[in-house]
């Protein structure tokens, strides 16, 4: 707990002064990146010991305002959240010790405020206790991201950050009005009084259907899923890693917060499962999909965030399921899923953000199309990203396949005691995850063999150099806890799943017994470290042998075949020939995109044409009440003015009038 | 014990696949009324091919150069895992059906890969190819393989299998239809005409395996015979267990592996005949193929949650 | 009984109106450091007061200066409210008179002038009026500094003296005389039915006719504070200087409108329901116009108008909901009139810094301010970002007090609920205009008319930093005065 606060204030600290340096931007940065790696470091120990200890520890402080003291808690839900987002915290800022340089004269000390305040607001947004401070540091982290989203000040980015700012304060609303209703029902903001109060069936399904949507767009899934890929690709790509990686879970911790944590007294409904279930198979399609169709890295990795968000949501959604259908065993072990692919994603996701900044300041641009051969200037990058590839395309034995394994094992087990309306729910999420995972692997062949394989396709690509040492630190760093947490998973799944338990206020579930994973269910066992050993020792048995038995020797030196012609740089395969194939093959998922944004236009001219409206009826108060009325009192005393007309005759007629008309009251008064 | 048999497994596969892809060849030379290459043919192919020499393009990596060791390998611990002639997996850790579909999925993303690294132009479509297909097939094999899950109360291979050996499972027609939903799926993953289309000879000329000679381009053919006898092994292993050895001595052994030897060649026999009457189907429109493919897997489904 | 408390209220109500009668006599470059030091000594006097009353433990004096046999005429109160309030209006006073100095002269390039002893004259007698309706605790002192405060707008808003100014001098007065007409009747019901002026006896009423002196008092209160269907002076007001329409008509001058309401409906005891749903309905429905109306403004100013004009709505919303039950909705009322004081001031201050360094208001025109004025663009950002309601900035804690007291009053009741989820929304709305705005006006490349300006003026540079720390600063006083 001290840690965690220790850490939120060496950040503030490391704001403050990186702004204060503004004018000396290599001050600056350096300034701001020691205090936040810092920070971040701290920040990760205090995770850690909450995961370990999953019991929960809560503080509170007075504050000015009476209705909310500040109240912070660590658990093991926001321990591991914690450590998620700092890990990548850490990560990115010694990447950025080099590639913030990249952005000398865009304001390097703003950056480094920004960001240090971004990585403090999300720390707080994860362990306040209290339902208004939550909502301060929530629209606090949105607000900090949003002007490092807009750092370049390009028009696309201003649109992109706008976008973006709107989508998270609706969410924002939205959760507002879930927890103001939670508030008026029990007459406090404090977490704790809504943990215990029995909301009733049709108020909690209206908080929990406002928070799901509330969260749901700051996560990023279906259908509010538009603002990623205008957001993300515009920040620089450390920052894009922490929001990819860590930003948008907190839209995960907040489903899980409210669905599991704040409403455990009502009672979790099937159809909140359900729901989760659903949007999760159509974001992780969709997004995996649309991933396919675009040329820029960033763009496509953004993509891909809402892929990965949507597989975490099958997870949660199938605890959620499990929690109303009375199986704890299924809902532990589902839960434990979504959050294990939770650390995952964070790390993959990052390591992949941080290659492709690497490719981007090496190439100076985001497009896929014009590059190529960078594997041979850049091994270390070309070998990170790799791995988060591998990673993210769920490929045995690295971490992307053990969350994916489980989210499985979680499906088979739930729909062997579900009606068979569930049944065919579940079904439906199995074959998405089975189609995600498929077109994830096309998706990062494209990504990773255009980029880096073939030949240089341009100038940039050709003058590509290997990215100073912090940058590989960042990179490597990421890619070594990949490894280890897939190889590792048999020892990091009990810790998983001792938060699962613990968010669930239920025993833990046994899923590994000595190297193997289980689910105890089924009975199925996987062992990813022996996955590893024979995997490594098959591959290079044959290598070996071809070693020893080959005799013809080698030859490097050939251009690729091209039917007898010269090689054209314009022939191998590129970004645009997946897109061309994939969008034939999933036609029906790319007209629905174009036919959505073919509304859009309507809504613009709509919009407008509301503008023009508002326009002419600016002026209608003036012209119909105040004019008239004041046209009406200029004619009434121009025809007032005929009383006097000047004529000192009519004048004493009036006086001698005026005197027997009061003569007349008094005598009848009288 | 069972070590021994994976090992015996991956061996025999190894030494066993040239056997069944030259049979094939023979076969079809024997449809088209040709004399054709005898059935070792293969293993000529590949002791000369070790003999030449090992080419990679210039603009290649390490991902060029590894394929095909990695694919070989990958295939040699599906080898060690699925059971084939025994009942029980000879490494239960390794018969699982996920980890079986995501292993095949690395040695696609590596095969894909490879593809682009050469940067030779009809390598890279054929990668493209490769991957569009993984894709069009995963979620038949994904159902099919939920309806067996559902049905027999696991993810693992070798329970599956006995399962239907006892003929205990719930939804008896559910699985019949699932049987054939995979196995068509299955077919379509194997390679074979009409799919055939990550290589498709006329169009792409071998595909990703363009950029290859020697001993690399042995491996890689060996790794992809290998592939088709694993699939088919697995399609027996899950559906068509009858036969295989309960116990672990060295009589049940044998008759099992006798037993999958049959099977396999049956199946083998009905596939080559079938490829050699079709053409290879028309790129644009394998999709039609397949969503009926997961049409007849989502029936199986149906069935299968209805209880029948 | 003369406390120092009542002696420091005296004295902050007092002295502008005798500096402004040194003002009529003296050479016009002494003008504006007379204002100064009168609203800086009328600052003082009402910080003292407030620390007075803080440390007196907040227990409420009054002071009863002219009384008519029972009837007290003319009185003074100091209670929580009242302190906060005058400091925040007479300190507001004092630094757009600093601002002034530097706005007020021939480097202006959109209203080139002189800094004269009329304009001088008459922002010191506001500054004293603010403070003395701020104070008052007879609706008869309220209506003498209502009727001053008028008088004051008409002619600060005619000052330029073109034909458009004179005649948007001549809106304001008589719409809000109208309103006034209201305050007038309140006073005759209210001393017909209980014999004194005091606000406080608006408790005694039976709920008849305490209905109907509200009513009076809300339709006053509508007038000057620019709601519905009263607004129209307010967009015309913008032909003042720009310092006249930050203090008028964005910080103080509007406010009189919720003040007087404010301290009736404090002292008025239990407030009929029918008074609550009249001024919710107004406030929402004013609160949407409002919001229509941003939408084709180009011109700053007329859109920080509109702007004030929403902002006050949720003031009465969070009023008119203290009616139905919730406490927490008045004190956000209040913390909102603090805030949004200081949020507004710094936007039209902003707005004026463009007249004077750009020559134009035109928002289109106005494209990457942060690049050649960095601290003009964060003043712009934090009071945009204020007003949006955005943390940390002040709107959003006492905007949050309003609709999480309102939800909770609003409990049961569909149509109420309706309300405030109509509120919420537009609140969102507004959100996303300002932001869009700011997106336009901060980032990117200057503009030609951008690039083509002069330097701030020291004092404006100033006022913009002492603002721009109580944009952030002053929710947390008011929260830990008022909560």
């Amino acid at each position: 707990m001290d840690l965690l606060l220790i850490s939120v204030f060496v950040s503030v600290v490391g704001a403050v002064l990186s702004l204060l340096l503004s004018k000396k931007e290599d001050t600056a940065k350096k300034v701001a990146c020691f205090f936040g790696t810092i920070a971040s470091a701290i920040a990760v120990i205090a995770g850690v010991g909450a995961v370990l200890d999953p019991a929960g520890v809560s503080v509170s402080f007075a504050t000015p305002f009476s209705f909310a003291d500040f109240s912070i808690m660590l658990n093991g839900l926001n321990g591991l959240l914690l450590v998620a987002i700092n890990i990548l915290g850490f990560a990115a800022w010694i990447y950025g010790i080099s590639y913030f340089d990249e952005y000398t004269g865009m304001g390097l000390g703003a950056i480094g405020f920004f960001m240090n305040a971004f990585i403090a607001s999300m720390n707080l947004v994860l362990t306040v206790d209290n339902a208004f401070w939550f909502l301060v540091f929530f629209e606090l982290m949105s607000l900090s991201s949003y002007f490092l989203v807009i750092i370049e000040q390009k028009p696309a980015s201003i649109r992109g950050g706008f976008l973006y700012l709107v989508m998270a304060h609706i969410g924002f609303m939205g959760i507002m009005i879930g927890f103001l209703i939670m508030a008026a029902q029990t007459g406090s903001f404090e977490f704790a009084t809504f943990r215990a109060h029995d909301f009733g069936p049709i108020l909690g399904s209206v908080c929990f259907v406002l928070a799901f949507v509330g969260f749901g767009c700051k996560a990023g899934m279906f259908p509010f899923h538009s603002w990623l890929p205008q957001a993300h690709p515009a920040a620089p790509s450390n920052v894009s890693a922490l929001m990819s990686g860590g930003m948008i879970k907190i839209g995960v911790f907040g489903i899980v917060k409210v669905g599991l944590d704040l409403l455990a007294a009502t009672g979790v409904q099937l159809w909140w499962g359900l729901l989760i279930l659903v949007i999760g198979a159509l974001s992780s399609v969709l997004g995996v999909a649309y991933a396919l169709g675009e040329h820029d890295i960033k763009k496509l990795l953004a993509y891909h965030s809402v892929e990965n968000i949507g597989i975490i949501l099958l997870g949660v959604g199938i605890g959620f399921m499990g929690l109303a259908l009375n199986q704890p065993v299924i809902a532990g072990l589902a839960l434990m899923a979504g959050l294990y692919h939770v650390l995952n994603h964070a790390m993959f996701k990052g390591l992949l953000f941080l290659g492709a900044g690497s490719v981007l300041y090496t190439t100076g641009s985001r497009n896929m199309e014009i590059m190529g051969g960078l594997v041979h200037a850049m091994p270390v990058t070309a070998m990170c990203f790799l791995i988060g590839s591998l990673a993210i395309s769920a490929i045995p034995p690295l971490n992307g396949f053990v969350s994916e394994w489980f989210i499985y094992q979680s499906m088979f087990s739930i729909a062997g005691v579900a009606t068979v309306a569930v049944k065919f729910f579940v079904a439906f999420a199995a074959v998405s995850l089975a189609i995600t995972g498929a077109l994830a692997v096309t998706c990062f062949v494209k990504a990773y063999g255009v980029t880096f394989l073939g030949s240089p396709r341009s100038e940039a690509a050709k003058q590509a150099r290997e990215v100073p040492a912090p940058m590989r630190f960042g990179m490597v760093v990421l890619a070594v806890i990949c490894v280890l947490l897939g190889i590792g998973a048999p020892w990091v799944a009990p810790v998983m799943q001792g938060v699962a338990a613990s968010i669930l206020s239920a025993s833990t579930v046994v899923v590994a017994e000595g190297a193997t994973l289980v689910n105890p269910v089924l009975g199925s066992a996987i062992s990813t470290p022996l996955v590893a050993i024979l995997l490594i020792a098959c591959v290079l048995l044959p290598m070996a042998a071809k070693q020893v038995l080959a005799h013809g020797g080698e030859a490097s030196d050939r251009d690729p075949w091209a039917c007898g012609y010269a090689l054209d740089p314009g022939m191998p395969v590129i970004a645009t020939t997946f897109a061309t194939e994939v969008k034939h093959f999933l036609r029906p998922i790319y007209a629905a995109r174009t036919a959505v944004v073919a509304k859009k236009d309507a809504f613009v001219s709509g919009f407008n044409a509301l503008v023009r409206g508002a326009g002419k009826a600016e002026g209608f108060a003036d012209k119909y009440l105040v004019d008239t009325v004041a046209s009406f009192v200029s004619w009434l005393g121009q025809k007032a003015q005929r009383i006097e007309g000047g004529n000192f005759r009519v004048y004493i007629v009036y006086i001698v009038a005026a005197l027997v008309f009061f003569l007349v009251l008094a005598v009848l008064v009288k | 014990m069972e070590i021994i048999v994976a090992i015996l497994q991956a061996l025999l596969l190894v030494l066993l696949a040239p056997l069944f892809s030259g049979t094939s060849r023979w076969l079809r030379a024997k449809m088209h009324t040709r004399r054709g290459p005898s059935i070792f043919q293969d293993y000529y192919d590949i002791a000369k091919l070790f003999k030449r020499q090992d080419v990679h393009p210039a603009c290649s990596s390490f991902v060029h150069t590894w394929m095909p060791a990695i694919f070989l390998g990958t295939m040699l611990l599906l080898a060690m895992g699925i059971p084939m002639f025994t009942a029980a997996s000879p490494i239960p850790l390794l018969g699982d059906i996920i980890l079986v579909l995501y292993l095949l999925a690395l040695t696609r993303f590596f095969f894909s890969l490879s593809a682009i690294d050469s940067g030779d132009a009809y390598a890279g479509h054929g990668g493209v190819r490769e991957l569009i297909v993984g894709v069009l097939v995963e979620p038949s094999m994904m159902l099919a393989l939920f309806v067996m899950g559902l049905t027999c109360g696991t993810t693992s291979i070798a329970v599956m299998g006995q399962s239907v050996a006892d003929l205990s499972v719930a939804a008896p027609v559910g699985v019949i239809v699932a049987a054939i939903a995979f196995f068509l799926a299955c077919y379509v993953e194997l390679g074979k005409l009409p799919f055939d289309l990550a290589e498709a000879e006329q169009e792409l000329q071998e595909g990703p395996l363009s950029e290859y000679s020697g001993p690399s381009l042995a491996m890689a053919k060996m790794a992809l015979s290998m592939k088709q006898t694993i699939i088919i092994a697995w399609f027996i292993a899950i559906f068509l267990p009858w036969g295989a050895a309960t116990e672990l001595t060295v009589p049940a052994i044998l008759l099992g592996i006798l037993f999958f030897l049959i099977k396999m060649a049956v199946i083998f026999f009905l596939c080559s005949v079938f490829e050699n009457v079709v053409s290879r189907v028309r790129y644009k429109l394998v999709g039609r193929q397949t969503w009926c493919i997961v049409a007849l897997a989502a029936f199986a489904f149906v069935l299968c949650a209805l209880g029948l | 009984m003369l406390t120092t408390l009542s002696v420091l209220g005296l004295a902050a109500t007092l002295v502008p109106f005798v500096c402004a009668l040194v003002i009529a006599v003296c050479p016009q470059h002494m003008a504006k450091w007379i204002c100064i030091f009168a609203a800086a000594v009328s600052t003082a006097c009402a910080l003292f007061a407030w620390i007075g009353l803080g440390i007196d433990g907040g227990v409420t004096q009054t002071l009863d200066i002219a009384a008519v046999g029972d009837a007290l005429v003319v009185g003074f109160i100091f209670d929580k409210m009242s302190v906060m309030l005058a400091t925040a209006f007479v300190g507001i006073g004092l630094l757009i008179a600093i601002y002034s100095v530097g706005y007020m002269n021939a480097g202006n390039r959109e209203h080139p002038d002189a800094p004269r002893r009329r304009f001088y004259a008459f922002f010191t007698v506001f500054i004293g009026a603010m403070a003395g309706l701020v104070y008052s605790n007879t609706l008869v002192t309220q209506l003498v500094f209502f009727e001053i405060t008028g008088a004051c707008s008409w002619a600060l808003i005619g000052y330029y003296h073109t034909a458009t100014a004179q005649k948007s001098a001549m809106k304001a007065l008589i719409l809000t005389h109208i309103g006034a007409l209201g305050l007038y009747v309140a006073v005759c019901l209210l001393f017909a039915q209980t014999g004194t002026f005091e606000v406080s006896a608006l408790a005694g009423l039976d709920n008849g006719w305490k209905t109907a002196v509200l009513v009076c008092i809300i339709i006053a209160a509508w007038a000057k504070s620019a709601q519905l269907p009263f607004y129209m002076w307010l967009p015309s007001a913008m032909e003042a200087p720009t310092p006249v329409s930050a203090y008028l008509h964005g910080a103080s001058m509007v406010k009189v409108g919720v003040a007087v309401l404010a301290r009736a409906l404090a002292s008025a005891g239990v407030i009929p329901e029918s008074v609550g749903w009249v001024i919710v309905i107004g406030a929402i429905v004013t609160m949407l116009f409002s919001f229509l109306m941003y939408l084709p403004q180009k011109d700053m100013k007329r859109l920080l108008a509109f702007s004030t004009i929403s902002q006050l709505s949720y003031i009465f919303l969070g009023f008119g909901f203290y009616v139905f039950g919730s406490q927490l909705a008045f004190d956000g009322g209040v913390m909102h009139i603090f805030n949004h004081a200081f949020a507004k001031t710094l936007f039209f201050l902003v707005a004026g810094c463009f007249s004077y360094v750009l020559g134009t208001r035109m928002l289109p025109n106005i494209k990457g301010v942060i690049k050649k004025y960095p601290l003009l663009g964060v003043a712009f950002g934090c009071a945009a970002l204020a007003i949006a309601g955005c943390p940390p900035f002040n709107g959003f804690f006492s905007k949050f007090a309003i609709f999480g007291g309102s939800f909770q009053a609003a409990q049961g009741n569909w149509l109420l609920m309706l309300i405030v989820i109509v509120g919420l929304l537009e609140t969102v709305a507004c959100f996303a205009w300002f932001l869009k705005w700011m997106g336009q006006v901060l980032p990117g490349e200057p503009s030609p008319t951008v690039e083509a300006g002069v330097a701030v003026p020291k004092q404006m540079t100033a006022v913009f930093v002492v603002l721009i720390i109580m944009t952030v600063a002053s929710s947390f006083i008011a929260a830990a005065w008022i909560g």
